[in-house]
C-alpha cells in the first residue's frame, strides 16, 4: 500500500519538473531579450513580452492565410516557415518600437522610457486584440512538431510530449548560439562594449544607436520565436500571453543577473520550475501559483538584485 | 486702478525673424505678411463655419448643429462646433488687426491651432460617417466646402502667427481694490464651473443611443484647448492666477463653493452626478499616487491595489450579506478602519525601498499589486467574493436617512446621487488640504530631496528609509479612504476594477495633469475618466488609443499639462539642466567593485 502510493508521488513530481522544464526554457528564451535590451540601455521593456506575442500572432497569420493547407499541415515545412515568420515579424515590430518610442528618450528622465514602454505595451496588446479577426477570444494554435510523447515507465507515467522536447533543445541552442555571438564576433564584442561604456565605445569607432537596433532585433526574433514555440506547445494563444509570461521572463532575467544570457537561461528554468511545483504542491494550487512567482521576485529584488550570476550592483538613479 | 501693463519684448516690431527648422523658408516668406495672413485666416475660419460641412445627412440622423444641408434651412444658425469656429475666427482677425496688443502673434496662434483642431475633428468625422471622401465632394448641388475653408483657415492663422515671430509671454502687474477682485474672481470661478457642466454634459451621454458625444465633446474640448491656449499667451491666466494666489483663502473657500453647486447647473441629474463622484475618487486616488510619484520620486505600478483593500475592507464591514465578518459599522469608523489597513498595507509595499531602487522598486510594487489581484479574484480568506465580487454594499447613512437618496428643498429637486457628491467634493478637498501642506512641509521637503537625490539627501541628514516609507504609506491612506467610498457609491466591489491596466491609468493621469502639482492630478484624473465615458462608440479602440496617447505625451510633453512650478525651473535652466535630470545623463554610470 505505502509503495504503491509512492511511485504515483514520484510520477506527478517528476511530471511537474518536466513541465517546469518546459516553461521555464520558453521563458528563458524570453528573458534573453529583457536582459539584452536592460544590459545596453538600462531599460525594462515592458513591451518585449508584447513582443512575444505578437510574435505568435506573426506566426499564425502565416500559417492560416499565407501558407496552402498542404504546406502548413506538414511539420517539417510549417515549423521551420512558421518560425521564421514568427521571428521576422516580431523582429520588425521591435526594431520599430525602438526607432519611434525609445530612440528619441535616449536621454530623457528614467521615468519617460518606463512609461513609455507600458504604453508601448497597452498599445500593441490592443492593437492586436482590434486587428487580427478573432483576437478578442482565444485562438487555437497548431502543434507544428510531430504529434506524441515520450512516456518514461515510472508509477503512472511521466508523459514528455515531442513538441516540449523540442522547445527546450532550441531554446538551449539558441542561448548557447547567443552567447558564442556575443562573445566571439565583432558585433557581439561592439555590443559589450556599448553596454559597459556607450561614450567610449563611440570613441572606438562603435555606433550605438546600430548596436542597440542590433539588440532590440535579436531579442525580438527570439521572443517571436519563443511565441510560435508556446502556440505550438499550447495550441492556443491569447493576447494576454505578453504580458504574463513578459513579467515572468523579467523575473527570470533578474534572478539570473539582468545582462547576464547564462543567467537568464537558469533564472528562465527556475521560474519554471517554481510555477510547476508551487502549482503542484503549495497552499492554493494552480490558482496561485502566479502569485508565488511574484513572491520569488520580490524576495530576489529585495535581498539579490545582483541575481545569481552578476558580480557587481549598479548604482540605479 | 492702476494699470501698468509690461511687456518684457518693446512694442516696435522686431526686424524680420529668422527662422530656423523645418519650415524656416516658408515662415520667412510669409513674414512681411503676418498681419494680413492672420487675419486672412480668421475671415477663413470665420467663413468656413458659415458654409455647409456635407452634403448629405448622415446616417444616424443629422449631424448635430446644422452641420448639413440643413444649413439650407437655417442658414444663419449657428451653434455648436461652428459657433466654436466662429468665435476663434472672430477673436483671430480683432487680435490681429489690433497692434497694440502684447504678444498678439502667441495669442493668435493659440486661436489658429484650436481652429485647427476643431475643423480637422468635425471634417474627419462627418466625412467618415458620411462614407468617405467620395461623400463630401458629391453632387447635390453644394460642395462641402466648409470643413476645408475652416481647415484652411486655421492652418493659415498658425502659418501668420508663427511667421509674425512669437513674443514672450508679457507680464501684468495690475492691481484693483481688494473687493474688485474678490468679486472677479467670483465671476470667474462661476465662469469655470459652467465651462466644466458644459465639457461634462457636451454631447450627453455616449453610447448606442448617440453616436455623436465623443466627437462633440473632443470638438468642445479642443476649442477650449485654443481659447486657454490664447487666454494663456496673452499673459491674463498668469494674471488671474497671480490675484488668487494674492487672495488664497478667499480663493480656496469660493472653488469648493462653487463645486458644490455643480448639481445647480446643467450637469445636475443622476447620471453626471455619478461620473462626476466617480471623477472624484480617482481624483482623491491621483492625488495620493503623486505623492509617492510627484513628490517622493518613486515609482509605484501597484497602487490602484491600495483603492482595492479600502474598498474591500469597506465592504467587509459595512453589512453586505456576501461579507463573511457580517458587522455593520457607521460609515465614518468604516472610512477611517479602511484608510488605516491600507495604509499598512502601504507601509509593507513601501518598505523594499529601504533595498530597492528605481526601475526594481517599479517592478516590486507591480508585483505587490499582481499579488494583490490574483488573491481578490481567489476569493482569499472568503473576504474579496472572487469572481462573484461582493454585491449590495449597502449605501451610506445615518438611521432611516440614506446618502442615495434625492433631495427636495422646496421646488428645487436634488438628484439621486447628489449628497455622495458633495461628499467626494469635500474628500477631494480634505486630500488636496493634506497634500498641499505636506508638500511645503519639513517631510515634504524630504521627499522632495529624496526625489532628486538620493545620496545627498541622506547625507544633508535625511533619514530616507523611514521617510519613503511615509510617502508609501501616506499615499496609501488616500487611497484606502478614496476605495471605501467607492464601495459604498458603486454598491458592488470587483476584484476586477483594480488591475494592472487602472494603475497604469493612475499613474498616467498623474502624469498627464504634471507631477507634483494638484491641479494635474485632478485635472489628469478627470481628463482619463471622462474621455472613456464619452467616446463609448470610441471604445474598442479606447485601450489602443490610450497607449499611444501614453507615448505622444513622454515625447512631447513629459512635463504635464500643469507642470511644477519648481520642477519647470530646474529643466529650463541651462546650468542646473543636468542635474535636472533624473538619471545620471547619456552614460549608464557603475560602481566598479
Amino acid at each position: 500500500m505505502h509503495a504503491v502510493e509512492e511511485t504515483p508521488r514520484l510520477s506527478t513530481f517528476l511530471s511537474q519538473i518536466a513541465n517546469g522544464l518546459v516553461l521555464g526554457s520558453l521563458i528563458a528564451l524570453i528573458a534573453l531579450g529583457y536582459t539584452m535590451v536592460y544590459g545596453i540601455i538600462t531599460l525594462i521593456n515592458f513591451a518585449h513580452g508584447e513582443i512575444f506575442m505578437v510574435g505568435a500572432y506573426g506566426g499564425l497569420a502565416t500559417l492560416t492565410y499565407i501558407l496552402p493547407t498542404a504546406i502548413a499541415t506538414t511539420w517539417y515545412f510549417a515549423l521551420p516557415i512558421a518560425l521564421v515568420a514568427g521571428a521576422l515579424v516580431a523582429m520588425l515590430i521591435a526594431v520599430a518600437m525602438e526607432r519611434f518610442a525609445y530612440r528619441p528618450l535616449r536621454n530623457a528622465p528614467r521615468l519617460a522610457p518606463l512609461i513609455t514602454a507600458l504604453g508601448v505595451s497597452v498599445a500593441l496588446q490592443e492593437a492586436m486584440r482590434v486587428f487580427y479577426p478573432g483576437a478578442t477570444a482565444a485562438l487555437p494554435f497548431p502543434n507544428l512538431f510531430i504529434e506524441g510523447a515520450v512516456v518514461i515507465p515510472i508509477g503512472d507515467g511521466v508523459v514528455i510530449r515531442y513538441v516540449g522536447i523540442l522547445l527546450v533543445v532550441m531554446s538551449l541552442v539558441l542561448a548557447f548560439g547567443l552567447e558564442r555571438f556575443v562573445e566571439r564576433t565583432r558585433l557581439g564584442r561592439a555590443m559589450r562594449a556599448t553596454s559597459q561604456d556607450r561614450d567610449v565605445a563611440r570613441l572606438m569607432g562603435i555606433d550605438p544607436d546600430r548596436v542597440i537596433v542590433l539588440t532590440f532585433a535579436i531579442g525580438g526574433a527570439l521572443a517571436g520565436v519563443a511565441g510560435v514555440l508556446y502556440g505550438s506547445y499550447l495550441n492556443n494563444i491569447n493576447i494576454d500571453m505578453g504580458f504574463q509570461n513578459g513579467i515572468f521572463a523579467f523575473t527570470a532575467a533578474v534572478l539570473g543577473g539582468i545582462g547576464n544570457i547564462r543567467g537568464a537561461v537558469v533564472g528562465g528554468l527556475v521560474i519554471g520550475l517554481v510555477k510547476a511545483l508551487a502549482g503542484q504542491y503549495l497552499p492554493g494550487g494552480t490558482a496561485y501559483d502566479y502569485v508565488w512567482i511574484f513572491v520569488v521576485l520580490i524576495a530576489v529584488l529585495v535581498f539579490r538584485p545582483q541575481g545569481f550570476f552578476g558580480e557587481s550592483e549598479r548604482v540605479r538613479a | 486702478m492702476t494699470a501698468t501693463a509690461t511687456p518684457e519684448t518693446p512694442a516696435t516690431p522686431a526686424p524680420a525673424p529668422r527662422h530656423t527648422g523645418r519650415f524656416a523658408r516658408l515662415l520667412d516668406a510669409a513674414a512681411p505678411r503676418s498681419t494680413v495672413l492672420m487675419i486672412v485666416g480668421g475671415v477663413l475660419t470665420l467663413v468656413g463655419g458659415y458654409l455647409p460641412w456635407a452634403t448629405f445627412v448622415l446616417n444616424e440622423g443629422p449631424y448635430p448643429e446644422k452641420a448639413t444641408l440643413n444649413f439650407f434651412v437655417d442658414p444663419f444658425g449657428v451653434t455648436g462646433f461652428r459657433l466654436h469656429l466662429v468665435i476663434l475666427g472672430l477673436a483671430a482677425i480683432v487680435v490681429a488687426a489690433l497692434r497694440r496688443i502684447p504678444a498678439r502673434h502667441r495669442i493668435v496662434r493659440g486661436l489658429g491651432i484650436g481652429a485647427t483642431v476643431v475643423a480637422l475633428i468635425n471634417g474627419l468625422w462627418i466625412t467618415v460617417e458620411g462614407g468617405g471622401l467620395g461623400a463630401i465632394t458629391a453632387s447635390e448641388g453644394s460642395i462641402a466646402f466648409g470643413s476645408i475653408a475652416a481647415l484652411l483657415g486655421g492652418l493659415v492663422t498658425v502659418l501668420g502667427a508663427s511667421a509674425g515671430g512669437l513674443e514672450r509671454k508679457p507680464v501684468w502687474t495690475w492691481k484693483l481694490p481688494w473687493w474688485a477682485e474678490w468679486i472677479l474672481l467670483v465671476v470667474l470661478f462661476v465662469i469655470v464651473l459652467l465651462l466644466v457642466a458644459a465639457v461634462l454634459t457636451s454631447g450627453g451621454q455616449g453610447g448606442v443611443v448617440n453616436p455623436y458625444a465623443g466627437v462633440v465633446f473632443l470638438s468642445l474640448l479642443a476649442a477650449l484647448g485654443g481659447a486657454f491656449a490664447a487666454l494663456n499667451a496673452s499673459g491674463l491666466l498668469t494674471w488671474v492666477s497671480v490675484v488668487s494666489e494674492r487672495h488664497r483663502t478667499f480663493s480656496v473657500i469660493v472653488l469648493l463653493i462653487v463645486a458644490l453647486l455643480l448639481p445647480l447647473t446643467s450637469a445636475g441629474t443622476e447620471y453626471w452626478m455619478t461620473v462626476a463622484s466617480n471623477i472624484g475618487v480617482y481624483a482623491a486616488t491621483a492625488i495620493g499616487l503623486n505623492i509617492v510619484v510627484g513628490l517622493a520620486g518613486l515609482l509605484d505600478l501597484g497602487y490602484v491595489a491600495f483603492l482595492g483593500i479600502g474598498a474591500f475592507v469597506a465592504a467587509n464591514l459595512s453589512g453586505a450579506a456576501a461579507s463573511h465578518i457580517g458587522i455593520h459599522l457607521p460609515f465614518v469608523l468604516v472610512m477611517i478602519i479602511s484608510s488605516v489597513v491600507a495604509g499598512m498595507f502601504g507601509a509593507i509595499v513601501g518598505s523594499p525601498t529601504l533595498r530597492v531602487r528605481g526601475d526594481y522598486l517599479a517592478i516590486v510594487t507591480l508585483a505587490f499589486g499582481e499579488i494583490f489581484v490574483r488573491s481578490a479574484q481567489n476569493n482569499i480568506g472568503g473576504l474579496t467574493g472572487g469572481a462573484n465580487a461582493i454585491p449590495n454594499i449597502p449605501a451610506m447613512g445615518v438611521g432611516d436617512f440614506k446618502f442615495s437618496d434625492s433631495i427636495v428643498i422646496g421646488s428645487l429637486r436634488l438628484p439621486s446621487g447628489v449628497l455622495y457628491y458633495f461628499l467626494i467634493v469635500l474628500l477631494v478637498a480634505a486630500v488636496m488640504l493634506v497634500f498641499a501642506h505636506l508638500k511645503y512641509s519639513r517631510l515634504g521637503r524630504a521627499w522632495i530631496a529624496i526625489r532628486e537625490d538620493e545620496d545627498a539627501a541622506s547625507a544633508m541628514g535625511i533619514r530616507t528609509g523611514p521617510i519613503k516609507i511615509l510617502a508609501f504609506l501616506i499615499g496609501a491612506m488616500l487611497a484606502g479612504l478614496a476605495g471605501a467610498f467607492f464601495a459604498h457609491k458603486t454598491a458592488v466591489v470587483a476584484y476586477d476594477s483594480f488591475r494592472f491596466l487602472e494603475s497604469v491609468t493612475l499613474l498616467a493621469a498623474v502624469i498627464l495633469g504634471g507631477m507634483g502639482t494638484i491641479p494635474g492630478a485632478v485635472l489628469g484624473a478627470s481628463i482619463l475618466f471622462v474621455l472613456p465615458e464619452k467616446l463609448r462608440e470610441f471604445s474598442d479602440y479606447r485601450l489602443l488609443l490610450f497607449g499611444l496617447a501614453l507615448v505622444l505625451i513622454m515625447r512631447f510633453r513629459p512635463q504635464g499639462i500643469v507642470p511644477d512650478r519648481h520642477r519647470k525651473a530646474e529643466l529650463t535652466d541651462p546650468d542646473v539642466e543636468d542635474v535636472a535630470k533624473e538619471g545620471p545623463g547619456p552614460l549608464p554610470t557603475r560602481v566598479e567593485p
